[in-house]
This record gives structure tokens, C-alpha cells and sequence, in this order.
């Protein structure tokens, strides 16, 4: 029965998506002639009421799919193949857009409901071009339910009911999927509005308005972007396990290209907003934007371009070219017709170096980049095409051409605020320039102690300091100037600034996290650390800096896969940092593996962790240790971004009580997404204080002997004392004991004293043990595990022998042998 | 009219820079991408640069030494052009059917690093590395999709 129903939604969808767009146009041309004026008025009613329906009907159609997928309908395909009876509610839910049908439905609903609100909800300087923009948006409505309905229906059924579903993906199984794609279309579909409005805009000659009209739009399309690109990065970080965040590959190349021409479009907008011309600028912007949309959605799933992302249908392909090519040249034969129109009289040409000239190098910046990146992801074809040979971009081709103009576009990012307007800009940049100086020399210098020598590396990092001293050096001057007019106190006047000036300091907030990302993409791309390493349980290792001791190896199972994890003590020099966790997922249906990283977060740089293999005894296993240096400051520059793109975009409202609430929950979101990035574990446990290490001083402690005495470890400074942590119920254990004793009888009397801790043990079956094994050494009880917590104990056995001078000399994790023993004490004495 | 020349010649400078950045990068970084028949019939000249190619897996072939750790498998050869995969019924019924014959041209992966999640049966994977002078091919850089089972979203980088 749902299937039924959602197939019937989704074609009544079509036919009002087509008559709401042939409404609107009667209503244009009745409307046109002062006779038929009421009528046509009564058509343009109509068009709006029938874009309401439209969203209801998909929003229903959306909702039913929700709902089959939470209450395990197998009849319909879509959700056998994307859903079991044992994953979690939150994965069924995710699950709703986890493959290609699915995420057109909700695209066409985000569509539909974008529509609505922009043209129901339309500013009084937007209300003229409404008639033609809904024609422009139903239309684009109309494509992607006619895709849906016709080539990739969500409602198709089964002939057979299966019993339970396929499950999800493990690999998408991570709270980010959640949010990653319904973002990015908000982004997508969100592009469309602009450019409806801009094409009403040229068709009813009302150009120099339509930017301010649907600024809120362009924002929101531009922050859904920008926070989709976000959460794939840290989706891509935390679950595919290649220690990476971007890859440059293809369908992530879709998502930035429409970043970068909405971010044009938005500075753009500014200029033509204060009256400083850019008019064809942004109407290109607005068209290219919404070309690279469809480019993008052709990108994933047409198969066409050489992807790892790509979706496996490809037969949606030759539909989406049509549209990218109808709509380009359409919309450009149309801006062409309104040539005269667009050209501003007003405008005046200023000099390059001025706010004007800037954001016509932001601009022509944002226009390489989205060239240089659409070249590098079709350069298999266009070298086909040119040169007879195919070439491919790798990660290193687009490092190198987007490298420096993203340098430069930082450089720009900091020159604009000096420059400002006219006379008082030269004035300006006298009064910061040491401030600039200083952020250009001490970024760089800081980054040089703190090991970052490479010479491309520091201009980088110079570049960055300069822009976001410029950046910081407007806030704080803006904050005097507020305080010399109100007197209130520094954070007080900041807080009326950021709030009575939202675009504004929004948009420097955007530039600091712009700033900052910089800095973690330099150190991530110039100083890349990769290493393979194979150890023994108990063996340490040594990485960077760092000392990892593979504990031991574990398995568990746990729903529908087998979960392996290695537990490897982190120390850096001989102090402990904490355990982590790298897993290895096998799900047992699909024999598919999922390698779960292990992180260990750091203002320099994360420790990343990957368990690759182990031998079938569990005793040695492989690990790729991956070091990610600055990584933080890409994912804390990501946050100050979205932060500042919230601000920008925030209404203006007049109730205090509303803007407080809004402050608190903006915050609190932003503590949740610092807190899941570094507060939450990611595979890495702390077991107290970790094991002291050779060279450092043995933790003093005293323990109660069977026969009845006290000892202390302090009291036997001046000898060498061999300290076993033992139990009677642990194999490994029993079998050293005969060594353990063996030893003991060959280095009594010269100095050594053994001690024997017994864990997690009892006195009765610790005393027969004894007198099996005829082991004469001193034993005792550890009461509370209170001395294998001091020593860091992961496991038993594990031995420790202290030098006379109460240093750890040795340590040794698992089962010892008499040779090893009188190894480490030989040498000792001599 | 003088700025108006700044601008223009500034708007200039920047494109040419780029365009010298794009032709400069492809001709240092950009590496031959060809199909396994392709890489074949080239002979010496492939152990000359680097390469990309792209075949399906033959999953029995696939051996893993996850102590070394080193992953070796054979791929089989696919056609680069999309008109002609679309022409055969699609990608993944091009991966099957070469997978399923066994005497189209084939070329024997090594690539040293952990076995990514998404290596199976009828994967497509694209290796990006050399040719040895052992006739096999040294394997960089492994990614792979699977249009088999998930046909959603599976950025897989995974082999890195």
C-alpha cells in the first residue's frame, strides 16, 4: 500500500510542478494587459497556492518513505536495499538518503519547499520578479520529480517480500551522514533561487535590485555548502580510515566548484548592493552557479567521470547534459539580449589597489579556481579530446595549480580591510602597519620553532599572519570606536557590534576561519607523515616523537560484525599520553571490512592510527601510523567559519530575549561539533596514568608478603629489584614461573630481589600455585589492584625491573624468559 | 579609461598565470591514464612514467599479507570510453562480464599497504603507480568502487 502511495505522490507532484510554472506564465501574460489584469492576478494566485501543494506532496511522499524505512517495509526495494531490521533508529533514518532514490525525493521536497518560501515569502523588492522566478523554479522542480518519477523511482516494488533488508552500508554508518547530505542540497537546491530571480530579473528588465531581494537565499545556499563540504571532511577523517581529509576526487570537486561561485556571487552581491557596477559578474555567477549544481548531480551519478564516489546508474547522464546545456545557453543568449540594460553608468572604475579592486580579484579568483578545479576533474576527457592521450589529475596536480592562487585569494583577504574607501584607506594602512608586520612575522616564526621549516611553508604561513592580523585589527577597532561614542565595557561593545553588524562581522569571522583552515591545509599538504610499522605484543616502537607499545589484541562481536581492536599504549618521551583503540569491522553478511582509525588529538598535530592486519595467534600485528600536522586548526578554522556564516545570515530582530536565545543556541551547537571533534574519544582510552618507562623513576609502593612482612620498594634502593605482576588463573603467567625462579636462585645474594604481585588473586590458590611450581621468591597480594594501577598494568604478565637507583631500567610486556632476565641483570651489574 | 586598462590587464595577468600553472602541472604531475589493453600494447615505454590504469578484480586472485603488509590481485581489462560502457549495459555489467572471461587482457597488481575495505570481486579499481620490469604492475595509490552492491555514495578513498 505505501508503495502505491508514493508513486501516486510523486506523479501528482509532476503534474502540479508543470501547472504550477504554466499558471505562473498565464498569469505574466494576463497580467501584462490592463483587461485581463483580475484574471491574470487570479492565475499568479493560483501558481502560489499551487506551489504550497506541491511541497505538501512531496514533503508526504518524503515522510512515507521515512516511515517504511522505520518500520522495515521490504516490499519496497529501496528499503531492502538500504535497510535491516537491526540498525539503529538513527541509521534508518540516514538511511532515507543513503542511495541515489531516495536522496532525489528529498532533493525534489527541498526543492519544492525552497520555492515556496522564497516566492510566498518574498521581500517587497523581490514581490515583481516572483511571477517569472516561480515559472524558473517550478520548471527546475518539474526536472528532478520527472528524474525521480520516470528513471529512479523510491516506491518500486518487489515481487517477493524478503524477510529482512540488506542492511546499510557500514560505511556510511556515522552520525555526520546524517547531516552531510540534506546540507549539501540545501546548498544545491538553495542555488536555484538566485538563479530564478536573476533570470525574472533580466527578463523584466529590473536588474539593479534582484541581488538584495534574495540575499538571504544566496547565503543560505552558500552556508549549506559550505557546512556539507565540512562535515564530508569530517566524515572522511573519521571513518575511511586513510588518514586524509580531501582527495580531490571528482564528486567532491562537485560540491567546492558551486562553493566558489557562490562565494563570488556573494561578494559580488555586496558590490552591487553599494552601487559600484558588477552586474554582468553576478549574473554570471548566479548562471554558472547553478550549471555546476546540475554539473554536480551529473558528476555523481552518471558514470561518465572517472570517480571513486560515483553512484552505479549511469543512465540519468545524457538528461542532466541536456538541462546543463539548455541552461547555459539559454540563460547567456538572454543576458545577452539585455546587454544595454546591465551596463551601470554610475559605477565608477577606481584604482586596482582599493576595496573595489580587491573584490575584483576576489572575484577573478574565485573564477580561476573554479576553472582551474572543473579542468583537473575533466582532464581525462579534454586530453583525450586535445592531445589524443588521456591524463589524469592526482592530488598533487591540483595542489599545485589551486596552491597559489589560494595563496594569493588569502594575501587579498587581508589587504581589503586596509585598503578601504578612498583617502582614508592610505591613513589606515599607516596606522596598522605594524600590527600587519607583527602577524607576518610571528605566525611564521612560531610555525619555524615549532618544526615547520619548509620555505613555501613559511611565505604561507606569513601570508596567513598578515591577513589575520588585518582581520583581528578590525574587530578591535571597532570595538574602540564603539567604546569612545558608548562606554561600555570591551565584550559588552563587542557583542552590540556583532549583533547590530552582522554581515559585516560575519563575514570577517568567515575570513579568520578561512585564516586559520589555511594554516591546517599548509601542514597537512607540505608536511605529510606516513609510516607502516609490524611490532610484537608488548614491543615498543617508536614514531615521531612518539613511543607506542602494542598491548594486545581483542574481538568481540557485536550486532552484525565482528569488531577486532589493538590496545597500544601512546607515550611521548617516557610520558603516557593514553591507550588507543584502532579497530578492524568485519560485517558478517556482506564480508565487507571497515577500518576504524584511532585518534590522538593535539594543538600541533594528531596521532592517527590504523590496525591493518595481525597474525592469526594475535602476538604481532601491523599498524600505519599517520601524523596530521596542524589538523586542528582546519576543523577549529571550519567551526569559526560556520559561526560567522550563522551571524551573517541571522535576521534582524528587534526582541532581546530572541537574539539571547539565538546566541545560546548557536553556541551550543558549536560546543556540540567541538565537543563530538575532540571531546568525544575516537578510539583512545586512558588507563590512568600509563606505565612508567625505562628511565623513569619506579612508583614507590608497599606490599604485604605471604609470609607475613611488608616491603617497600623505597627500601630496596641500592639493589635491583625484578617486580612480576602475576596471577595463578593466567596461563602465560604459570608457564614463566619456572624461569622466574630460575633466575631468582641464579642472582640471589648479588643484589636482586624479586618481587612477586599477584593480581586479581586469592591467598589460598596463590599459596598451592607456590608450592606446585616451588617458587621461593617473595609473593604478594595486590589489594584493590592498587599497584598495577601505579604501573599502568594493561595485562599479565608483565615485568618491571628497577635499577639501584630507583629507576625503571627495564620493562617487558608478556611472558619472560630465565635468558632474557639474566640478559637485563647482567648487565645491570656490571 | 586608465584604470579601466589596469583592470583588464590585471584580469589578464591572473588568467594567463593560471593557465601556465594548469599546462606547466599537467605536463609534470599529470600521469597517462589507460586501460589495461592499452598498458599491454605500450611495452617498455610503460616503465618509462607514471601511470594510471583501471580494471575490474578478479577476487580470486586477491592475496593479502597483512604482516608485510602487501596486497597483490589482478585486474582485467575494461574500456575507458563511457559511450562504449554504456553501449555493453552499464559499468557494472562491463566489471562482470570481464571478470567472467577469462582471456581478455590482464594485469597482476602489487601494491604494498593495507588491503582497503572495498578490494572484492568486481570492484573497479584504479591504480595509480609503475610499471615493473617483473611485467607487474607497483601500485602507489588504490581507489575503488563497488557498483555491485552499494550503488550509493562510496567515496572510498581508501587506499591512499
Amino acid at each position: 500500500m505505501v508503495g502505491e502511495i508514493g508513486t501516486l505522490l510523486i506523479g501528482l507532484s509532476l503534474a502540479v510542478a508543470l501547472y504550477t510554472a504554466y499558471a505562473a506564465w498565464r498569469g505574466i501574460h494576463l497580467s501584462a494587459a490592463p483587461v485581463t489584469a483580475a484574471l491574470g492576478k487570479t492565475w499568479l494566485h493560483s501558481a502560489q497556492n499551487a506551489t504550497n501543494a506541491l511541497t505538501a506532496l512531496l514533503g508526504v511522499a518524503l515522510l512515507m518513505l521515512l516511515l517504511a524505512f522505520l518500520t522495515d517495509h521490504f516490499e519496497i526495494s529501496y528499503v531492502a536495499q538500504h535497510s535491516s531490521t537491526v540498525i539503529p533508529v538513527y541509521l534508518k533514518i540516514s538511511a532515507v538518503w543513503a542511495g541515489q532514490e531516495g536522496s532525489l525525493l528529498l532533493w525534489c521536497f527541498l526543492q519544492a519547499l525552497f520555492a515556496a518560501l522564497a516566492t510566498g515569502r518574498a521581500s517587497e523588492r523581490a514581490r515583481p520578479l516572483v511571477p517569472w522566478a516561480t515559472v524558473f523554479l517550478s520548471l527546475t522542480t518539474a526536472f528532478f520529480v520527472a528524474v525521480t518519477f520516470f528513471l529512479s523511482q523510491p516506491f518500486t516494488l518487489l515481487p517477493q517480500v524478503p524477510l529482512e533488508g540488506r542492511g546499510l552500508n557500514p560505511l556510511l554508518r556515522h552520525p555526520g551522514m546524517i547531516f552531510h547530505p540534506p546540507a549539501l542540497y540545501v546548498g544545491y537546491v538553495g542555488l536555484a533561487v538566485p538563479f530564478a530571480f536573476a533570470m525574472a530579473a533580466l527578463i523584466t528588465r529590473q536588474i539593479k535590485e534582484w541581488t538584495a531581494a534574495i540575499r538571504t537565499w544566496t547565503l543560505i545556499a552558500w552556508l549549506g555548502l559550505g557546512l556539507g563540504l565540512l562535515l564530508g571532511m569530517r566524515w572522511a577523517y573519521d571513518v575511511l580510515g586513510w588518514g586524509g581529509y580531501w582527495g580531490w576526487d571528482p564528486v567532491e570537486n562537485a560540491g567546492l566548484l558551486p562553493w566558489f561561485t557562490a562565494t563570488a556571487l556573494l561578494h559580488g552581491a555586496v558590490m552591487q548592493e553599494e552601487k559600484r557596477g558588477f552586474h554582468v559578474w553576478n549574473m554570471l555567477m548566479v548562471v554558472f552557479s547553478f550549471a555546476l549544481v546540475l554539473f554536480g548531480t551529473f558528476a555523481t551519478r552518471s558514470g561518465m567521470i572517472q570517480s571513486v564516489h560515483a553512484y552505479a546508474v549511469s543512465n540519468l547522464g545524457g538528461y542532466f547534459l541536456t538541462a546543463i546545456a539548455v541552461t547555459v545557453v539559454g540563460s547567456l543568449a538572454l543576458l545577452y539580449t539585455r546587454r544595454a540594460a546591465l551596463k551601470d553608468a554610475s559605477a565608477t572604475v577606481e584604482n586596482l589597489l582599493s576595496r573595489d579592486g580587491m573584490f575584483f580579484l576576489t572575484l577573478a579568483l574565485f573564477c580561476t579556481l573554479t576553472l582551474s578545479v572543473l579542468v583537473g576533474s575533466l582532464l581525462p576527457t579534454l586530453t583525450e579530446v586535445f592531445a589524443g592521450q588521456r591524463f589524469e589529475a592526482g592530488p598533487a596536480w591540483f595542489d599545485r595549480v589551486t596552491g597559489p592562487q589560494f595563496a594569493v585569494l588569502i594575501l587579498v583577504i587581508g589587504l581589503c580591510p586596509l585598503l578601504g574607501r578612498g583617502v582614508a584607506a592610505l591613513k589606515r594602512l599607516r596606522q596598522l602597519r605594524w600590527v600587519v608586520i607583527g602577524g607576518a612575522v610571528v605566525v611564521p616564526v612560531v610555525a619555524a620553532l615549532a618544526g615547520f621549516t619548509d620555505v613555501f611553508s613559511l611565505i604561507g604561513f606569513a601570508i596567513s599572519g598578515f591577513a589575520g592580523a588585518a582581520t583581528l585589527a578590525e574587530f578591535v577597532d571597532g570595538v574602540i570606536t564603539r567604546r569612545k561614542r558608548t562606554n561600555e565595557a570591551p565584550l559588552n561593545a563587542l557583542w552590540h557590534l556583532l549583533r547590530l553588524q552582522r554581515r559585516k562581522y560575519g563575514g570577517y569571522l568567515v575570513h579568520l576561519g578561512v585564516i586559520l583552515m589555511a594554516l591546517g591545509i599548509i601542514g597537512t599538504r607540505m608536511y605529510p607523515f606516513e609510516v607502516q610499522t609490524t611490532v610484537n605484543a608488548g614491543q615498543a616502537t617508536t614514531v615521531q616523537g612518539y613511543t607506542l607499545i602494542f598491548e594486545e589484541l581483542k574481538s568481540d562481536f557485536v550486532a552484525d560484525y565482528n569488531t577486532t581492536w589493538a590496545n597500544v599504549s601512546v607515550y611521548r618521551g617516557a610520558t603516557y599520553l593514553t591507550t588507543l583503540q584502532p579497530r578492524l569491522n568485519r560485517y558478517t553478511g556482506t564480508e565487507q571490512t571497515i577500518t576504524v582509525p584511532a585518534l590522538h588529538p593535539d594543538l600541533r598535530e594528531d596521532l592517527y592510527l590504523i590496525l591493518s592486519g595481525w597474525t592469526s595467534d594475535g602476538a604481532t600485528a601491523t599498524f600505519k601510523v599517520v601524523i596530521n600536522a596542524l589538523v586542528n586548526f582546519l576543523w577549529l578554522g571550519g567551526l569559526i567559519f560556520l559561526a560567522g556564516g550563522g551571524l551573517a545570515l541571522w535576521p534582524r530582530m528587534e526582541n532581546r530575549t530572541w537574539n539571547g536565545v539565538a546566541l545560546i543556541v548557536g553556541l551550543v551547537l558549536l560546543l556540540g561539533a567541538g565537543w563530538a571533534m575532540w571531546g568525544m574519544s575516537h578510539g583512545s582510552v586512558n588507563y590512568g596514568g600509563g606505565r612508567p618507562l625505562v628511565g623513569q623513576d619506579a612508583p614507590d609502593f608497599r606490599l604485604s608478603l605471604l609470609d607475613g612482612e611488608t616491603v617497600s620498594l623505597k627500601s630496596l634502593r641500592g639493589q635491583i629489584a625484578v617486580v612480576n605482576f602475576w596471577a595463578t588463573w593466567c596461563p602465560s603467567c604459570v608457564d614463566e614461573m619456572p624461569d622466574l625462579q630460575e633466575a631468582w636462585e641464579a642472582y640471589r645474594g648479588r643484589g636482586v630481589t624479586f618481587l612477586g604481585v599477584a593480581y586479581q588473586d586469592s591467598e589460598t590458590t596463590v599459596r598451592s600455585a607456590l608450592v606446585q611450581y616451588d617458587t621461593t621468591y617473595p609473593v604478594g597480594l595486590d589489594t584493590g589492584d592498587r599497584i598495577a594501577k601505579q604501573y599502568g598494568i594493561t595485562g599479565i604478565p608483565e615485568t618491571f625491573i628497577v635499577a639501584p637507583d630507583g629507576r625503571v631500567a627495564y620493562v617487558h610486556v608478556g611472558p619472560i624468559t630465565a635468558a632474557a632476565l639474566s640478559a637485563q641483570l647482567d648487565s645491570l651489574l656490571k | 579609461m586608465q584604470n579601466k586598462t589596469t583592470f583588464i590587464v590585471a584580469g589578464l595577468l591572473i588568467i594567463a598565470a593560471v593557465v601556465y600553472l594548469i599546462i606547466s602541472s599537467t605536463g609534470s604531475t599529470a600521469q597517462f591514464f589507460v586501460t589495461v589493453a592499452e598498458l599491454n600494447a605500450m611495452g617498455d615505454e610503460a616503465m618509462q612514467r607514471n601511470i594510471t590504469v583501471s580494471g575490474a578484480v578478479l577476487g580470486e586472485t586477491i592475496v593479502y599479507d597483512a604482516m608485510a603488509p602487501r596486497v597483490t590481485f589482478t585486474i582485467l581489462n575494461v574500456p575507458a570510453d563511457p559511450k562504449e560502457v554504456e553501449r555493453r549495459g552499464g559499468l557494472a555489467q562491463v566489471l562482470h562480464d570481464a571478470v567472467m572471461d577469462p582471456t581478455g587482457p590482464r594485469l597482476e597488481v602489487i601494491y604494498n599497504s593495507v588491503k582497503p575495505d572495498l578490494l572484492q570481486n568486481e570492484a573497479q579499481a584504479i591504480v595509480r603507480g609503475k610499471m615493473g620490469a617483473d611485467g607487474r604492475f607497483y601500485a602507489d595509490e588504490l581507489l575503488l568502487k563497488c557498483p555491485s552492491r552499494y550503488e550509493e555514495e562510496v567515496p572510498a578513498q581508501a587506499g591512499d
